[in-house]
């Protein structure tokens, strides 16, 4: 007795986990856990988030709700214990519902087909009569258009009448499996992404090398390779502070030398086109401006018509214009220069949208100041020569995003598996008939529930067909 | 401009929507083909201005790939409202009822009335970084097919539920007509507001009607949209016994509205979740990130999936699942428009 209990115990259990209801309690449960985390702030600091109730609620009460809050981590909701057990229920509802259900389908393949018994048949949504004058060969008839249509026909004897079954893509009922299959395969990919994998950034310096990663967690991670900053520049739209292309000119150096990538031993990063080395992957995320004792102002010096000569300086170092006694130092710059009402020069941003310096020119004591700006050549001319400015090199730092992540071959597949499975499944739906032909009484009969109109068309179809070649 | 001629065609298919409404009324066929007349002629106008709008992206990109229009709010709206009505046209041509033409000329109006109305900027932008990829024409385009889709399922479905309720108290009755009638009104509303618009660039919806300044309009406004809601829910049934006369049943509806969902669904995952996915891989380093946008598109993955199964459920055929269908698409609407408007996120580009 008792162990008859246990067993029923088991089989109810088993049920439950097997069960459509759970996996559409799930559904709305999780959904509605991730609206939460959405509306409030997630993974800020206590204050932030009191700050964020007491816009709505007094401050007593902002207090206690974010101590309920802070319970139940509502404030971390993804990656709290409670939504990650959610997400095993469903991935063990997934489980489960394939290993109770899909023996049964598989063995419905395997097994002949039999003739169906009338109740079966008359308990289907879908039901069709007609009486046909010409009652000759109608087997063959029906066989042949339904055939003709993709069809496969059994046809069997019964006291009933002569049973044709029809059938087309029944096959594609292993669909929904191979979706529940491509969904537990993501989430394994998530799990060794949480699990052996980390997501960081580095900022490094136009002109400098970095060896190591902060982690999101703040962790410092040491690399056993170097990346050089060669180059680091920002493209902007014609008269626009919008970027058009921000890009960063890198190098891999390994005890001090650079590595070879695909036969180049610089690497272009941009947005939206990262590149991996060493089992992590780069990723251009943004840029700041960091003014440094290395920076230099690269001018040229444009001496009559084909000699240019570079000239590089540091700020408020004297340099010599060539072939002349003047010499000329930057004492401002200003990475975005603007006028503004009143005919006076500020700075935007510090974004290089419009660079410019200011040059003091000492002629033999003789001292006179000119802004040049990069984009605008009128201002290159100076009573010495055309001085173009260039770039200011080594101020602005390139941020880039670093992740290693394992899981992410496994995201792909189970996303490949995802969509196929759902298009299978939901545009190549099993379709079934069954005929019974008694004499010159022909009816139809559909267990399909969905698409009931576009199946009854079909029916109309065939019928047509099957009256026109009778008559 | 591309968006004069886009706004010439969102006028069609506001003066779509009376004449779909004087056919269903008079029952004659000719009114009947006037209001689909309309609706090309506004699909044809669309599609000029779309053509005319990628030119333009395309003198400052100069990139085939990364012209397509769909890059911010209002390019966003105007492809929903193409695909919206280009569906329609098909589903009208498929199942040859027009009586939905009522309902999808006033998603498509409203829809391009809030373009007028969000204060979004209709000038051609040059693209960001994040934005210059491949994926943008797939990840977008995708999102936006299935999204009108999962409308046409959401008129057919509203229907359907209305049909399909037993009387007057039940929820499944009062649900539908409420949101029938806001849907009159929200039109109505934007209709007035356009046309009482002062200032181009400080322009807010409701801003003539629920939000007006004078008190008393504004009164008179709510009250206008609590009769909107009594008129439909107490004359709910008068619409039912027109849909029956043009012989439009709950069956007809039901497949309308799982049809919308079984094409929606599959191009809502592999354009807006594994698109968007690997798109978010490349850029941004994460392929999910639990950004307010990702996250809604997963709820409404959820709530349409939890459709899909409720159908294997026994005792849950018919309009208990249309239910599901129509606040799917008002999931979808926030996914979409509300995330934009109350969250923030790395989704920005569509915001103001």
């Amino acid at each position: 007795m008792a162990k008859w209990k246990l067993e029923n115990l088991n089989e109810k259990i088993w049920n439950f986990f097997a069960s459509v209801d759970l996996a559409v309690a799930l559904f709305i449960v999780i959904s509605l856990a991730a609206a939460i985390g959405t509306v409030i702030p997630q993974q800020l600091e206590p204050e932030a988030t009191i700050r964020f109730f007491s816009k709505f609620f007094s401050m007593d009460t902002s207090l206690k709700i974010h101590e309920i809050v802070s319970l139940l981590d509502l404030n971390n909701v993804y990656h709290s214990w409670w939504f990650t057990f959610l997400l095993f229920m469903f991935a063990l509802n997934l489980v489960v519902c394939s290993i109770d259900r899909l023996p049964n389908l598989l063995k419905s393949y395997r097994t002949l087909p039999q003739a169906l018994s009338m109740k079966v048949l008359e308990s289907m949504p879908l039901k069709k009569q007609l009486i046909l004058s010409d009652i000759s060969h109608l087997k063959e008839k029906l066989s042949e258009i339904l055939k003709r249509k993709g069809f496969s026909v059994n046809v069997f004897d019964t006291p009933e009448g002569i049973q044709l079954q029809a059938k087309k893509w029944s096959k594609t009922r292993l669909a929904v499996y191979l979706t529940h299959f491509s969904i537990i395969v993501i989430l394994t990919g998530a799990l060794l992404g949480t699990f052996f994998g980390f997501r960081g950034h580095m900022n490094i310096l136009e002109g400098t090398a970095l060896d190591f990663i902060i982690s999101d967690e703040g962790k410092t991670i040491p690399l056993d390779f170097q990346i050089l900053c060669e180059k680091f520049e920002v493209e902007y739209y014609e008269n626009s502070a919008v970027p058009k292309a921000f890009r960063s000119y890198l190098k891999i150096l390994q005890k001090d030398k650079p590595v070879m990538i695909n036969g180049k031993d610089t690497v272009i990063l941009e947005v939206n086109e990262p590149f991996s080395y060493g089992g992590l992957t780069f990723y251009q995320a943004s840029y700041g401006f960091q003014p440094t004792e290395h920076a230099e102002f690269r001018f040229t010096f444009l001496h009559e018509q084909d000699r240019k000569i570079p000239i590089r300086v540091k700020f408020e170092e004297k340099v010599r214009i060539p072939n002349s006694a003047v010499l000329f130092s930057v004492i401002d710059f200003s990475p975005a220069l603007g006028i503004d009402e009143e005919g006076r020069l500020f700075n935007m941003t510090t974004d290089m949208i419009n660079p410019a310096v200011l040059v003091e020119f000492d002629n033999q004591g003789k001292k006179t100041q000119q802004w040049i700006l990069k984009k605008i050549p009128q201002t290159w001319d100076t009573p010495y020569g055309k001085l173009r400015f260039d770039e200011l090199w080594g101020a602005q730092f390139t941020g880039l995003q670093v992740r290693k992540d394992p899981g992410v071959p496994f995201i792909y597949f189970g996303s490949i598996l995802l969509c196929v499975g759902l298009f299978v499944s939901l545009f190549l739906r099993p379709i079934n008939y069954f005929v019974i032909i008694d004499k010159n009484k022909v009816t139809f009969y559909s267990p399909t529930l969905k698409g009931k109109v576009t199946i009854e068309k079909q029916l109309e179809e065939i019928i047509k067909k099957l009256k026109g070649e009778g008559k | 401009m591309s968006y004069q001629i886009i706004s010439i065609a969102g006028l069609i298919y506001i003066i779509a929507m009376p004449i779909y409404i004087i056919y269903l009324l008079t029952k004659k066929e000719k009114i009947g083909y006037l209001g689909t007349g309309a609706l090309c002629i506004g699909v044809l106008i669309h599609l000029f201005g779309f053509i005319q709008r990628f030119r333009e992206m395309y003198e400052i990109n100069h990139s085939f790939i990364r012209s397509i229009p769909i890059t911010n709010l209002y390019e966003s709206l105007v492809f929903f409202v193409l695909c919206l009505v280009l569906g329609y046209l098909i589903v009208e041509w498929k199942y040859g009822k027009k009586g939905f033409g009522v309902i999808v000329s006033l998603i498509a109006g409203i829809a391009i009335g809030l373009t007028e109305l969000l204060g979004v900027t209709k000038e051609v932008q040059p693209l960001v970084p994040a934005l210059k990829s491949n994926w943008l024409l797939a990840h977008v385009t995708l999102s936006f097919i299935a999204y009108a889709a999962f409308a046409i399922s959401f008129v057919a479905g509203l229907f359907h539920v209305l049909m399909t309720s037993e009387n007057r108290k039940s929820f499944k009755y009062i649900l539908s007509t409420t949101i029938l009638a806001f849907m009159f009104f929200l039109i109505l509303s934007v209709i007035i507001d356009m046309a009482t618009v002062e200032n181009q660039k400080s322009i807010k919806i409701f801003h003539f009607t629920l939000g007006n300044s004078s008190l008393f309009v504004a009164i008179l406004s709510w009250s206008a949209l609590l009769a909107f809601i009594f008129v439909f829910w107490r004359w709910g049934e008068v619409i039912v016994r027109i849909l029956k006369e043009f012989k439009i049943d709950a069956n007809l509806l039901e497949e309308i509205t799982y049809k919308g969902i079984a094409f929606g669904f599959p191009l809502f995952t592999i354009g807006g979740l594994v698109f968007g996915a690997i798109w978010a891989d490349q850029a941004w380093g994460r392929y999910w990130g639990w950004d307010p946008k990702e996250t809604w598109s997963l709820i409404t993955w959820f709530v349409y999936a939890f459709y899909l199964h409720a159908k294997f459920i026994r005792g849950w055929s018919g309009s208990k699942t249309s239910v599901i269908a129509v606040v799917g698409f008002l999931v979808t609407i926030f996914t979409y428009l509300g995330v934009n408007l109350f969250l923030s996120g790395l989704h920005s580009y569509g915001s103001m």
